[in-house]
């Protein structure tokens, strides 16, 4: 098991969001989180990949048999898990090159591997602008720093390509992305998709998911997943929407 | 008026005038021993400026009043010594020894090119007698209290001149070295640029010790340089002020600009317990430009201080200003920019930008960005910020496994930087840079 998630509690500002979700993930699965607005599936997210204005108050997280809770945002990034954010942050003045050369290099200090120089990193990071269809030049810009909203999710996913994490989470990676930017964002994903690589894919609408095609589906409301299923969940939904679910949820 | 002066601004305004008054007896210049007179009277009618004067309200003098400052020969300086302060760039270099001029240390300045001169001020002053422009600006000079003080005991500094069409090829390196603690290295230049003529200079202030010996002496420095710009001169200048934790720095410039010219200035803060910093511009013709920027790091007790007044005098001009300053421990941070466009000044472009990282909790920023216009049809703003690192910043840094040490350096890094990288020549910009990234690696220690 890469991730085994008991009965996770979580809050924030005190206030109670995640109300005793449950979620294992195996090497090389893709897994979907759907859900309404507000039910919790940016928290999780963010309680993954260890931001601290979230705070868990009860339950585990494993990852790779170790216990996540215990680690710093740093440290888990180190180990393979990797956010690609909602809304990416702008950093003036950070090229973007220099932060993925020292976010590249501390991920390969975590893997005893030696660092490379800006020369090695040229070329290191060729390969996956192509993938990626980047504008070569946004290499050479500031963080995030007048891209398009398109050119940040996809700056998100080349950061992904180049990081190789073992557990990747995407919390909503296909908001505000038109259709051309959202191919891109998905087929960057399949292509790093892996025997022994992992997706968690957060979103409130089916349609990346259609590209993506995940292995499983849950359904996410009020804190807790309500239903679990395939693919074919993707289109239940589309049909019926939340309410059904929601509806048969509280019944039982 | 008569202003109330406290028993121990007392006491410093006798110690200075008395210390003028040796300087008047050595000095066979009437014309400069006017202008000391008349600064005696002028200081000991307004004392030293308290937290009560609106524009010292948090720049505290206590600790300048407290020490009474000499003026005294430089002790001997080796070669040696000051190479740790020369810049890796190649540059015809100007050396003073606790505010005097040394002509040993100094590169040959008899051989400049055409049309360029250099006096050290001492020989100025003697030089040019009664007739010369050299004390032309005192009143303005005078309005200053630390340029009262300059007046007062104006003994040396520099006078270059370059002719119409003259340029130097190479950046005019001045070196302020303080060798030895108590002292007041009070320093007056005067710079004229003739029509198309085209200068840069770099200035630095450094201590040659980190504490002077015997006790915990602090120095001071006092500079009051004045620049003429006639028209499409071009000026480019950088400061950077690097003395010793103990120290002071007082630093007014005066820079007068004719039609077409540009005035272009860094200021890098990084020494110094007390620090302050003034541009005093007069935009006095048509399609002037003028850029002045600033970065400024202070960590413990210290306070960094950096003043701009520009005044848009005729039509067409264009200033730009970006200062910014990362304050971390108790340090306090004081900024005033004042852009005042005459009701002549018309297509007026005026803008001004002031940001403060504060990197703890204690530590405080006083800003006041100001406009006052006159015209009514000018382009003009004034911005200002204060804050701490964003923590969404450090959260995404944090994510790509960058260590939250590392981030908050990162970020900081580019954030004080920024102004420096509107240095337009490679290797001024490279040194300044490192100069500024030396004095950040000293505070993340």
């Amino acid at each position: 098991m890469l991730l085994k998630v008991e009965n996770l509690q979580a809050e924030i500002d005190e206030k109670q969001i995640l109300n005793g979700l449950n979620i294992e993930v195996k090497p090389g699965e893709v897994h979907a989180i759907m859900g309404p607005n507000g039910a919790g599936k940016s928290t999780l997210a963010n309680v993954l990949s260890g931001r601290d204005e979230y705070e868990v108050t009860a339950g585990t997280i494993e990852f790779n048999g170790e216990d996540l809770l215990e680690l710093d945002a740093e440290e888990r990034a180190r180990k393979g898990i990797f956010l690609a954010f909602q809304y990416p942050v702008e950093i003036p003045g950070v090229s973007n090159k220099l932060f993925m050369q020292t976010a590249l290099n501390a991920v390969r200090e975590e893997r005893g591997l030696p660092a490379l120089d800006m020369f090695d990193f040229d070329e290191f990071a060729k390969d996956k602008i192509d993938l990626l269809d980047m504008r070569a030049d946004l290499l050479e810009r500031s963080v995030n720093v007048g891209f398009s909203g398109g050119e940040k999710k996809r700056n998100d996913i080349f950061q992904m390509a180049l990081l190789e994490p073992k557990l990747c989470i995407l919390d909503e990676t296909d908001s505000g992305l038109d259709i051309d930017a959202l191919r891109v964002v998905a087929n960057g994903v399949n292509a790093l998709r892996s025997p022994d690589r992992s997706f968690i894919v957060v979103t409130h609408y089916q349609r990346l998911l259609d590209y993506i095609k995940p292995d499983h589906v849950h359904v996410l409301y009020n804190g807790q997943i309500v239903k679990s299923g395939g693919f074919e969940l993707v289109h239940e939904l589309e049909e019926h929407g939340y309410d059904d679910i929601i509806q048969q949820h509280h019944k039982d | 008026m008569q202003r109330k002066i406290s028993p121990v601004a007392k006491q410093a305004v006798a110690h200075y005038i008395a210390q003028s008054e040796l300087l008047n007896e050595q000095c066979n210049s009437a014309a400069l021993q006017q202008v000391r007179t008349q600064a005696q009277a002028l200081l000991t009618e307004q004392g030293f400026p308290t937290q009560r004067d609106e524009n010292w309200q948090y720049t505290r003098l206590t600790g300048f009043v407290q020490n009474h400052f000499d003026i005294k020969p430089a002790l001997p300086v080796t070669s040696e010594q000051i190479r740790q302060f020369m810049p890796d760039f190649p540059v015809i270099m100007v050396v003073f020894v606790d505010g005097w001029f040394n002509e040993g240390l100094s590169d040959d300045l008899e051989s400049l090119p055409n049309g360029v001169i250099y006096e050290s001020f001492r020989d100025a002053a003697d030089i040019v007698g009664e007739s010369s422009k050299l004390y032309d600006r005192e009143k303005e000079i005078n309005k200053e209290p630390f340029g009262v003080l300059n007046s007062l005991l104006m003994a040396d500094g520099f006078y270059l001149q370059l002719a119409n069409n003259a340029s130097l090829e190479l950046p005019f390196f001045v070196l302020h070295i303080q060798t030895r603690g108590n002292q007041m290295s009070n320093v007056r230049n005067r710079i004229e640029l003739g029509e198309n003529a085209e200068l840069t200079l770099v200035e630095r202030y450094v201590s040659l010790v980190e504490t002077f010996e015997g006790e915990n002496l602090s120095a001071c420095t006092n500079v009051v340089t004045e620049i003429e710009l006639a028209k499409y001169a071009r000026f480019k200048q950088v400061v950077m002020q690097e003395q010793n934790d103990n120290a002071f720095y007082f630093n007014n410039q005066f820079i007068e600009q004719a039609d077409n010219s540009s005035f272009n200035t860094f200021y890098g803060a990084l020494g110094s317990q007390l620090s302050r910093h003034q541009n005093h511009i007069f935009m006095n013709g048509e399609h002037i430009e003028s850029q002045q920027n600033s970065a400024c790091l202070a960590k413990d007790n210290q306070t960094v201080d950096s003043r701009t007044d520009t005044q848009h005098n005729d039509v067409w001009g264009n200033s730009q200003q970006l200062h910014k300053y990362v304050l971390t421990d108790s340090a306090v941070g004081v900024f005033n920019g004042m852009i005042r466009v005459d009701q002549k000044a018309q297509k007026t472009d005026g803008q001004m930008d002031n940001k403060n990282l504060l990197l703890s909790d204690v530590a405080k920023m006083d800003t006041k960005p100001q406009l006052e216009i006159y015209a009514d049809d000018v382009k003009c703003s004034h911005g200002s910020a204060s804050g701490q690192i964003d923590k969404n910043q450090i959260f995404y840094l944090q994510a790509r496994g960058i260590r939250r040490a590392e981030a908050v350096k990162m970020i900081t890094h580019a954030f004080l930087l920024e102004p420096a990288e509107l240095i337009t020549n490679d290797k001024v910009r490279h040194w300044v840079t490192d100069r500024l990234s030396a004095g950040l690696a000293r505070i993340h220690q």
